[in-house]
């Protein structure tokens, strides 16, 4: 009697909880919906819309097999072909296979780590719209016919403008460079959130594997991204104002284009592999009733693919003419990286060996990606033997490799997790009269079509072709590789007819139908918005267990952290890195539409820019600037409020008194993404250099002394005075002077930067070595100005009150920017007063 | 008792071994394409690249003997102890993958 009149107090509890959270955390109805920023919301968005392009580029796969079904067919004329095949795999990369794995991540992240949303929920919300527009930008040219036509990588010099003069090209870098803001963005997220916002006690020795892997793959997007954004920079100012880096009749290589595409996308391969591996770590010890075999071993595993997937770049690049003994260090690389993917295979394998398997429809997708993986993983160790590759490149043996590595480690895990996690979505389980033949139907589709294509490609089948005579001995493989392809599109069509299917008549599922440890299970299944009505305490969890439920009810009657409601706030917790001890109350923003007004005014730029309306591009990227420092006004609290309990006796302060809030981690994210990109700028200029022909013959650059150490001079002024205002905000004083002086450094250094840029010589529109010069000139301008956005910032948030000395993030912010100006600014123009000398050395080649 | 936190700090060092060997690549690499395309003669390229290589595997091998030695610093608890293994972990792996990467190429012809 008592014992039931406790669970009926606990469910009123329960229930009161729960309408006050969600009336703080939902997201409106109607038009309201615009103004998203939940993780769930966001995540099921990007899903949704990844799926979308992920169908438009299964057609567009479609279509290029009914055109290679026979020979010397008709179906498409070759520029059609040209840009129904670019689009494929361009959308199928950009648009499906990272924006998929990252709404994964969006969705699951923050309930795997018990807590209630994302660090920065309008950066997620921005991210989206970003994805969304760019995305439609892309898909729109197709429509038109103006869709990008030179293949998914973009070589140079055919994606040049002598080659592709059309805007196809423009479409392709403008709209993969929007898309990729977005995953970038994301990144910075997943990174601080799964260090700062972990629940209590969740060391990372406790950390769920799933969180390593998302991890270390966000940290691999936040350096493999910036090598293509800035190639994609440089070759789109090729084309819309003529400064040759890619030119060599003009000083440039085309295949720096090769260099920093791959110096992305061969990390891309494992960016979106590894999420998928985390996929897997999860869900094969569910089934298995044990726990991962060697959670250490795959820890040092990604991590040591993590940089291994960075150094084997140019094993795309064996055919260029790179001499041997450097072949040959990409090509250890690249057989060596098998060991650590081995390394979790076989930790799988021994998890399933030693536990009690249990067969459902997840597994059935596992098993397709063992059986696939592997042959995709043994045709990629053939590949990285130079000999092999050279009688393979370009042919269909690499486009099956390719389609076995990518596709099928991503298809197969991706449904796994569906079927895995879809109870969690919807509260229902499959059908599976309808997922076991679609699994059947997609796994012998689709060795049905890309098995073929090794052979093929062994027959000497070149990739891209736009038909073929039919007397090569490819014609049956062809034949067959394209009935393959529409057996496994009836099969991905079943998948989706199974899901929807479940969605309406699924059998009704309890709580965690699976019996799965992880956290995201504990909570009501759909998820509040909210996610968790109080916070877990992964340490001290009483006995409860999320396999049992008793920790979900616990929960959902506040019994953890932050159990109740404060002043309307969105509330989350900030643990400390590495124990997950508790270290400040993170209060995050509301719904608002500034996300979305932010990105159609990049959206704008990117349009202007596509249409070349140059002006009108700088003035929506102003205004770009203008709503980010607009959104910068209302983060945060106006006042102190010093230690804040946040249940079970702990009280701790908000994050705008913390030393460690979450922006601080997110501003170091930001500037190793910015550093590699630099990174990258500085090794273009010493490949142009080195291997770049007419750059001894080009007329001998003239840099100004005075005028490059007056910007760094300027520059220095400037981080010295930001130390000065941080000073001064900290002691109780006013700052107005500091910040003043700063700015007028800065300004300075912009003018004194730009007065270089003007008086380059060679001309930027001659050569490359005037284009380098002002491409590295330009990164300091750009610097020096987006640090006086800060100090209008600043300068803002002291008048309304959201700076004091106990809340001086904003100054130490604007310190860190300005120091990371300073020392670029330093690094760049000491390369351009260098330029002379080394152009000089050239002379004396022999 | 409460453990004593793991200093963030030492998250870093879950990347040192492998920064080393990318250092180690890009050096190499660097040196392989200055040096063909200045035409150093073959026995002097090689004998660069010999002592770059040495260089960080000895870098390597001192992080190694420096962080195993240094365990009661990231012996804080159950934390601590995956981070020191996995940080020794990293550097021998660090140190392997070089040797393996970058020693026998050295052995190949330089400029051809």
């Amino acid at each position: 009697m008592s014992e039931s009149a406790d669970q009926l107090s606990q469910g009123a509890t329960a229930l009161r909880l729960h309408r006050q959270l969600s009336a703080i955390w939902a997201t409106g109805p109607g038009i309201q919906r615009l103004a998203a920023v939940n993780h769930s919301v966001i995540g099921i968005r990007m899903m949704v819309t990844s799926f979308v392009f992920f169908a438009i580029a299964g057609v567009l796969g479609m279509l290029t097999r009914v055109q290679l079904a026979t020979p010397n067919s008709g179906f498409m004329v070759p520029e059609t072909y040209n840009q129904v095949f670019t689009m494929h795999g361009s959308m199928m990369l950009f648009l499906f296979a990272i924006p998929m794995v990252e709404s994964f991540a969006v969705y699951l992240t923050p309930k795997i780590l018990g807590t209630r949303d994302f660090a920065f929920p309008r950066l997620t919300a921005y991210g989206y719209w970003c994805y969304l527009f760019g995305g439609t930008i892309l898909t729109v040219s197709l429509i038109v016919g103006v869709a990008p036509n030179s293949g998914w990588f973009m070589y140079t010099p055919l994606s040049s403008s002598a080659f592709t003069p059309g805007i196809n090209s423009d479409v392709w870098l403008l709209g993969v460079t929007f898309v990729e803001i977005s995953a970038l963005s994301l990144a910075v997220e997943i990174v601080v959130s799964i260090l700062k916002m972990r629940a209590p006690g969740m060391s990372l020795d406790r950390m769920p594997i799933f969180a390593w892997y998302i991890l270390v793959t966000a940290m691999m997007m936040i350096v493999a991204f910036p090598p293509l954004i800035l190639g994609s920079i440089l070759l789109e100012v090729e084309r819309a104002f003529g400064l040759p880096f890619f030119d060599p009749t003009r000083g440039g290589d085309a295949l720096l284009w090769q260099h920093l595409f791959w110096l992305f996308g061969h990390p891309d391969v494992y960016i979106i592999f590894l999420p998928m591996a985390g996929v897997l770590s999860t869900i094969i010890p569910v089934f298995a009733n044990r726990e991962l075999v060697g959670y250490r071993a795959i820890v040092v595993a990604i991590i040591a693919l993590a940089f291994l997937s960075f150094g084997i770049w140019v094993h795309h690049m064996f055919t260029v003419g790179i001499p041997h003994l450097a072949l040959a260090f990409f090509s250890l690389g690249s057989a060596i990286v098998a060991v650590p993917t081995a390394v979790q295979i076989f930790a799988w394998l021994a998890t399933l060996a030693h536990g009690r398997p249990r067969w459902d429809v997840p597994m059935l997708y596992v098993f397709g990606f063992f059986f696939i993986f592997v042959m995709g993983g043994l045709t990629g160790v053939m590949l990285a033997m130079v000999p092999f590759d050279w009688q393979a490149h370009d042919t269909y043996f690499v486009v099956a490799h390719m389609h076995y590595v990518v596709a099928g480690a991503l298809a197969f895990p991706m449904l796994a997790a569906l079927y895995y996690w879809l109870p969690l979505l919807t509260g229902r389980t499959a059908v599976h009269r309808l997922s076991v033949p679609a699994f059947w139907l997609v796994f012998i589709g689709f060795n049905m079509t890309f098995f073929m294509m090794h052979l093929t490609g062994l027959r000497g089948m070149p990739r891209r072709i736009h038909t073929y005579s039919g007397d090569e001995g490819w014609n049956w493989l062809n034949l067959l590789s394209s009935v393959g392809g529409f057996v496994m599109t009836i099969g991905f069509a079943l998948v989706v007819i199974d899901l929807v299917v479940q969605l309406r008549y699924g059998r009704r599922v309890r709580r965690n139908p699976w019996g799965s440890t992880t956290l995201e299970w504990a909570m009501p299944i759909p998820p509040a918005p909210y996610a968790f009505a109080s916070i877990p305490d992964v340490g001290t969890s009483g006995g409860k267990s999320t396999a049992s439920g008793d920790l979900a009810t616990s929960l959902a009657s506040g019994e953890g952290y932050l159990g109740s409601t404060r002043n309307g706030w969105q509330e989350a917790l900030g643990v400390h890195k590495t124990s997950g001890v508790p270290d400040q109350l993170i209060v995050l923003p509301r719904p608002t539409y500034l996300p979305l007004y932010t990105a159609l005014a990049t959206a704008a730029a990117v349009l202007a820019m596509l249409f070349k309306f140059y002006l009108l591009s700088l003035g929506f990227a102003l205004l770009t600037a203008g709503l980010f420092v607009l959104a910068g006004q209302s983060a945060g609290l106006s006042r102190d409020y010093g230690p804040l309990p946040v249940g079970r006796g702990v009280s701790v302060p908000p994050h705008t008194e913390a030393a460690d809030a979450p922006a601080w981690l997110a501003l170091i994210c930001a500037l190793v993404a910015d550093g590699t990109l630099f990174t990258s700028l500085l090794f273009g200029t010493f490949y142009l250099w080195i291997a770049a022909p007419n750059w001894s013959a080009a007329i001998k650059p003239e840099p100004d002394l005075m005028l490059a150490v007056g910007t760094c001079v300027t520059l220095l002024v400037a981080a010295l005075a930001a130390r000065g205002s941080l000073r001064a905000v900290s002691a109780g004083g006013r700052a107005g002077g500091w910040i003043g002086l700063a700015g007028l450094a800065l300004l300075a250094a912009i003018a004194t930067a730009v007065w270089q840029i003007a008086g380059i010589v060679p001309h930027p529109r001659e050569h490359a070595l005037g284009a380098t010069a002002a491409a590295l000139t330009f990164y300091v301008a750009l610097h020096a100005g987006i640090g006086v956005l800060f100090l209008i910032s600043n300068t803002l948030r002291l008048g309304a009150g959201f700076i004091s000395p106990r809340r001086v993030l904003d100054m130490r912010l604007t310190r860190l920017w300005l120091d990371y100006t300073l020392v670029t600014g330093i690094i760049a123009m000491g390369l351009v007063l260098a330029l002379p000398a080394l152009v000089a050395m050239l002379g004396g080649r022999p | 008792m409460r453990e004593r936190p793991v200093p963030s700090r030492q998250l870093w060092w879950l990347a040192a071994g492998f920064t080393v060997w990318c250092s180690a690549l890009v050096v190499l690499y660097a040196i392989q394409g200055i040096g063909c395309a200045f035409a150093w003669p073959t026995g002097t390229l090689r004998l660069w690249l010999a002592v770059a290589l040495l260089v960080h595997l000895i870098v390597l091998g001192w992080m190694w003997r420096d962080i195993a030695r240094a365990s009661p610093d990231f012996g804080s608890g159950p934390t601590g102890a995956l981070l020191h293994w996995a940080v020794v972990a990293t550097l021998i792996t660090a140190l392997v993958a070089t040797v393996i990467t970058l020693g026998p190429p050295l052995l190949l012809t330089a400029c051809i």
